[in-house]
């Protein structure tokens, strides 16, 4: 089985939900200026899922938060929806963020003092939805996930999986358009990428568009797209396509006996 | 929004203790400004707590004796009259001095409106049909306490003899002597006999109107002119009585200022540090919730929101704490200073409460705004300002100094500004409790050695119905009297022509009076006298000047040999020897006695033995010591040290709380190396303790320092001259400082006990 | 192969298509069944070795079938085989040679190299997250070396990454 990079045909059809041109990242700090992200140049069509990979340092996370505002980027574009995004001002990106992105983090990054179902209720509770929309979109998502009984618990009384699952819960809260996930499995053990993964690949079938950036190859290999960053540019861009047949499984990698 | 509402109900779960004091600050806070503010009220304003009090009416009508009231009923306006009541002029004749004062005749029955207010002694009762009542500043100018025997000379001649016994205040009438007569009330009998023609007596009546503002007033008081035309003498209103019993009091107004100022800076820099603590432990939520979609705006509005809302409830609990603690918390306040505590009108508390809201809102603002532009990236925890081990902590290691200690102190001071914020705070609350304790010992050292303000005597003697040559033997025989100083008061008149100056002649130059001379020295020749600082800077003089003054019309030149601390006299009064007078060739005044006691010899005691041994006869009065009046400083000391304790309180916590959580990752790493939870303990109280201890060193240093200064200062500045100050006594300081030491060590001790048992796994997780 | 079929003929003799079946059995989907005349020849070698020996028996409708047995000196060859830890090399090197020596064969372009196998690693992954989703409870030996070939190939994507940033 061998995966070939097939060029896609530009159909008229296709929407790109994101584009980006010539993005560049230069941290100055009190060293050297570093040079995250150099010219990185992509697109993303709705309900794609992309996997980004590549080593430490070579601009995965910087390139994620660029795209969805936490950072703003040294020079380039980046066209959200048909919309020209990169010089909005942090407010400006809040908003957007409330209505097209979710985000999960490696860290979970729940709100600490709040309960699941809090965490949970927020972006619906910032969109303007009333108390009971959120409670409804808040058990809906956690039955799901299958969290329905942690609902009142304090995240740190949850397993490192189940707060992710928690996040994950949160980021779709508001069913955004393109969901960003920054090595969401990195602190989890493989029992709970398992649970991770699986949902991912659940929201996907639904139509979520997806970003992930991940060391994970069992993760990127869900993907129907790999971007592959080297040294903040892009060393490839493939399209992984389904398995043509499953022949030679596991013996490809293991040989049992002599 | 709503989400913001959710996340703030959160985080004030999230913290209950922190919160609380928060809130108990700024109740504590507004409480002591309310009191001040109404303290300071009472004093300036008196008119409207007496007027309160004594239930009294707008206006008042002197009329020519057989004139009809009732027609004043009809008056649009009016609901009720006082009197009318008999009055008449006289004079109260003090050897020779003459005062003028009116009669008011009324009964033992204490009227419905226009009450007098007693204060000492008793109203008029039927056992005493020669019994007066003075009113108080009237009493007070003329040197008249319960028991004074007075003469009341009618305008035809008539006299009269009576007793004081009993001192009021009222609403009535201004203060005297800027308000002429004075007030005292007798019955009829005395009345009479001062003033047998009814013809020359006037009537008084009080009129009670339903709406009071001053434009009805007027309007008013017109119409009862104009019904009574003719038959009215005088008119007064009570917007005259205010104004005239306005007064200003500079140096409670100052104290009370300063006092206002400090708690509200206390209560600024506790708002500031502990939203500043409580966001630096939130950054990462906060973070996370700008990844969400907050943007910097709503995180801002959001933090200041939160401590808004808690402002809001401290004062809610400040002014409900306030309605309630006014009465019993002011009680002990002196007629002489405040004559009425009365509880501020609700427009002036809803004006210092919503600046006190404000104030808090400011407060949190600039932590709000920090808050707001937190990074959006939500990065793995930002690292500390690592600071390298530094001199004293490499030798404290070398030192036996158990190293949990020395890793807590040392982590404490690494952030700059959270650590100045808290060493600021508690230094400010050690510094001005500092200066509290030295007003406090100032305070009892004058109540104590009443000889550094020049009251070394105990007693006045005046011959009263004895002549001068009994009085002085009764006096020089009496075995309690230590010595017994001839006394004149005589009026100068200053060079300019224009001011008048009260002058003491005191002793003689071969033994004056024993005063506790501030700078320079006693007179002890003709001539010379010593000056209060007050007197000094009215006239530019200073040691060693030269001033003539005129004294019933003679010229006389004093040489100022000394400087004296004297509060009476506004500050501005003359002493020499008794000879002076007479080798100027001025008429000697009536000479009275002003007696130093024995030591152990109370006042009282040895009044009551003259009294007898004189068969009341003669004019014995005790000398009231003016620190009296300060006895109000010592409530609000306790009142100031409670605010400030808990300044001191919010801090720690602040503090406590910001190093916990830096601490905890490096604590978790430790703690896997084999620090056991005791040690960990210890380094996260050591960290709290060791901010505590160099603020309370500062404070108490500073404090020390200012504090004789500051309060010779007030006392100059005031009029009384510098010299009263003291230090704060070694006992005082060394229990503040122990309690101050103690309380920050204690209130660290349950955070760092929940920290140090938090598992080691979870406190070296991200 | 040697080793497998000794250790199935330990519990009981077999002939060759019992033998294939049960190794079918026993790691289902994850491996390629063998090959029936791979089998013959292994055992035929067994034989010849002394590990086994082989009966032949009679059937009435059929053709006779041979039936192998376990030996006394096969026994003692298992043992030792289970006793001993397996030292045998994981790793297949093919591709770091050829990364390594790529310069000089004149190939000149490295990254296309690595980036051609990335893709066969990810290519393999995926085959294999679905195969592990299709292979559900039924042999937890199956599960068991999927998984340990995910871990595998990670490992080989891992240092793939490190080729990348060193030789780069």
């Amino acid at each position: 089985m061998i995966a070939r990079a097939i060029p896609r045909p530009v159909t008229a059809a296709d929407e790109m939900l994101l584009k980006i041109t010539r993005l560049t990242k230069v941290f100055k700090g009190s060293g050297p200026p570093v040079h995250a992200v150099r010219e990185v140049s992509l697109s993303v069509r709705r309900g794609q899922f992309v996997a980004v990979m590549g080593p430490s340092g070579s601009g995965k996370s910087s390139l994620l938060h660029m795209i969805g505002g936490l950072e703003p980027p040294t020079s380039g574009e980046i066209w959200f929806d048909g919309v020209r995004v990169d010089g909005l001002s942090q407010a400006a990106w809040a908003l957007r963020r409330r209505q097209h992105i979710g985000f999960v983090f490696q860290f979970f990054n729940l709100v600490s003092n709040m309960t699941v179902a809090d965490n949970v209720e927020l972006p619906a509770l910032m969109s303007g939805a009333t108390r009971r929309q959120a409670r409804e979109r808040r058990t809906e998502l956690l039955a799901e996930l299958g969290l329905s009984d942690k609902a009142g618990a304090s995240p740190a009384r949850l397993s490192g999986g189940e707060q992710q699952r928690v996040a994950l819960a949160r980021a779709l809260a508001n069913r955004p358009s393109l969901l960003l996930a920054d090595e969401p499995t990195g602190n989890l053990d493989s029992l709970n990428t398992s649970d991770v993964l699986r949902v991912l690949r659940r929201v996907h079938g639904q139509g979520q568009a997806i970003i992930l950036v991940t060391h994970d190859a069992r993760a990127a290999s869900m993907a129907d797209r790999v971007i592959n960053l080297f040294d903040g540019m892009v060393a490839d861009d493939m399209d992984v396509l389904p398995p043509v047949r499953s022949s030679v499984a596991a013996a490809g990698v293991i040989r049992l006996g002599e | 929004m709503r989400a913001a509402l959710r996340w703030i109900r959160s985080d004030l779960r999230a913290h209950p203790t922190q919160v609380i004091v928060e809130l108990l600050v700024v109740a504590g806070v507004l409480t002591a400004l309310l009191l001040s503010a109404t303290v300071l009220e009472g004093a300036t304003n008196p008119w409207r707590g007496l007027f309160a009090q004594s239930k009294g009416a707008q206006i008042w009508l002197h009329l020519t004796h057989g004139t009809n009231v009732s027609q004043l009923r009809h008056i649009g306006g009016v609901t009720e009259l006082a009197g009318p009541y008999t009055t008449t002029a006289a004079t109260i004749v003090q050897g020779p001095v003459q005062s003028a004062v009116e009669l008011r005749e009324m009964t033992p029955k204490m009227p419905q409106i226009g009450r007098l207010l007693v204060r000492q002694g008793s109203w008029l009762r039927y056992s005493a049909p020669d019994g007066v009542v003075l009113e108080a500043s009237f009493a007070q100018a003329i040197h008249a306490v319960v028991g004074t025997r007075l003469v009341v000379n009618g305008i035809d001649g008539p006299t009269a003899r009576v007793r004081v016994i009993g001192i009021a205040a009222t609403s009535d009438q201004g203060f005297y002597p800027d308000q002429t007569p004075g007030l005292a009330w007798v019955q009829r009998p005395v009345l009479r006999r001062v003033e047998p023609v009814a013809k020359h007596t006037e009537e008084l009546v009080g009129i009670k109107i339903a709406d009071p503002d001053s434009l009805n007033t007027s309007f008013v008081a017109q119409q009862a002119v104009a019904e009574l035309s003719g038959a009215v003498q005088n008119v007064s209103t009570w917007m005259q009585v205010e104004q005239s019993m306005a007064r200003g009091d500079p140096l409670l107004g100052l104290l009370l200022a300063l006092f206002g100022l400090v708690t509200l800076g206390g209560a600024v820099l506790v708002i500031l540090n502990a939203t500043g603590g409580r966001v630096l432990v939130q950054l990462e939520d906060l973070a996370t919730l700008k990844s969400l979609g907050f943007t910097p705006g709503q995180i801002t509005d959001m933090v200041v929101a939160e401590h808004a809302a808690v402002g809001l409830a401290g004062t809610a609990v400040g002014v409900v704490a306030t309605r309630f603690l006014t009465v019993s918390l002011l009680q002990g306040i002196p007629a002489a200073i405040v004559p009425a505590v009365v509880p501020l009108p609700a427009l002036w508390i809803v004006f210092i409460a919503c600046s006190g809201e404000l104030l808090v809102i400011l407060a949190a603002a600039f932590p709000a705004w920090r808050a707001g532009r937190v990074s959006a990236v939500v990065a793995v925890r930002r690292p500390l300002p690592s600071g390298h081990l530094s001199q004293l902590a490499r030798l404290a290691m070398l030192s036996r100094f158990p190293p949990a200690v020395v890793l807590g102190a040392r982590a404490a001071f690494i952030r700059r500004l959270p650590a100045v914020l808290t060493v600021g705070g508690l230094a400010v609350s050690m510094a001005v409790i500092t200066i509290g304790l030295g007003v406090a010992s100032t305070v009892d050292d004058v109540q104590q050695h009443p000889a550094d303000i020049g009251l070394a005597a105990a007693l006045t003697v005046s011959p009263g119905e004895l002549n001068q040559a009994e009085a002085a033997r009764i006096v020089a025989a009496d075995r309690q009297v230590a010595h017994a100083y001839p006394s004149v008061q005589v009026t100068a008149l200053l060079a300019s022509g224009q001011t008048t100056i009260t002058t003491l002649g005191l002793g003689t130059s071969a033994r004056p009076y024993p005063f506790d001379v501030a700078q320079g020295s006693l007179y002890r020749a003709p001539g010379q006298a010593v000056a209060s600082q007050g007197l000094l800077d009215l006239l530019h003089a200073k040691i060693g000047t030269f001033v003539t003054m005129q004294i019933n019309g003679v010229p006389v030149i004093f040489h100022f040999v000394g400087r004296i601390v004297e509060p009476e006299y506004n500050g501005q009064v003359l002493a020499y020897g008794l000879d002076t007078l007479k080798e100027a060739g001025v008429e000697s005044p009536p000479v009275y006695y002003s007696l130093v006691l024995r030591p152990g010899i109370t006042a009282s005691a040895a009044r009551a033995h003259l009294l007898s041994v004189s068969g009341g006869r003669l004019d014995v009065a005790e000398v009231t010591n003016p620190a009296g009046q300060l006895g109000i400083i010592r409530p609000m000391l306790i009142g100031l040290i409670a605010v400030l304790a808990l300044v001191g309180l919010a801090s720690v916590l602040t503090a406590s709380a910001v190093g916990i959580r830096d601490q905890l990752r490096d604590v978790g790493a430790l703690r896997a190396i084999g620090l056991t939870p005791g040690q960990v303990m210890l380094s996260l109280i050591s960290s709290t303790a060791a901010l505590a201890i160099v603020a309370i060193a500062i404070g108490a240093t500073a404090g020390l320092l200012v504090s004789t200064r500051l309060i010779n200062l007030g006392a100059q500045l005031y009029g009384i001259g510098s010299g009263i100050g003291r230090p704060p006594s070694a006992e005082a300081m060394a229990v503040a400082i122990l309690i101050a030491a103690a309380g920050a060590t204690l209130t660290a001790i349950w955070p760092a006990r929940r920290a140090a048992t938090i598992p080691v796994a979870a406190m070296l997780r991200p | 192969m040697r080793l497998p079929l000794l250790a199935l003929l330990a519990k009981e003799p077999a002939h060759g298509y019992e033998l294939k079946n049960l190794l079918e059995q026993t790691f289902g989907q994850a491996y390629p069944s063998p090959n029936i005349g791979q089998i013959y020849v292994t055992l035929q070698r067994l034989e010849r070795d002394g590990l086994v020996r082989s009966q032949d028996v009679v059937q009435a409708t059929r053709p006779n079938k041979r039936v192998y047995a376990l030996t006394k000196t096969g026994g003692e060859a298992l043992a030792n085989w289970v006793e001993e830890p397996s030292d045998a090399p994981r790793i297949r090197d093919d591709f770091f040679m050829k990364l390594a020596l790529s310069p000089m064969a004149g190939a000149t372009d490295q990254m296309g190299l690595i980036n051609r196998q990335r893709r066969h690693y990810l290519g393999l992954m995926r085959g294999l997250s679905e195969l592990a989703s299709s292979a559900g409870d039924d042999s937890p030996i199956a599960r068991l070396l999927i998984e340990g070939a995910m871990l595998h190939l990670q490992a080989d994507l891992d240092w793939l990454e490190r080729c990348q940033e060193e030789l780069m």
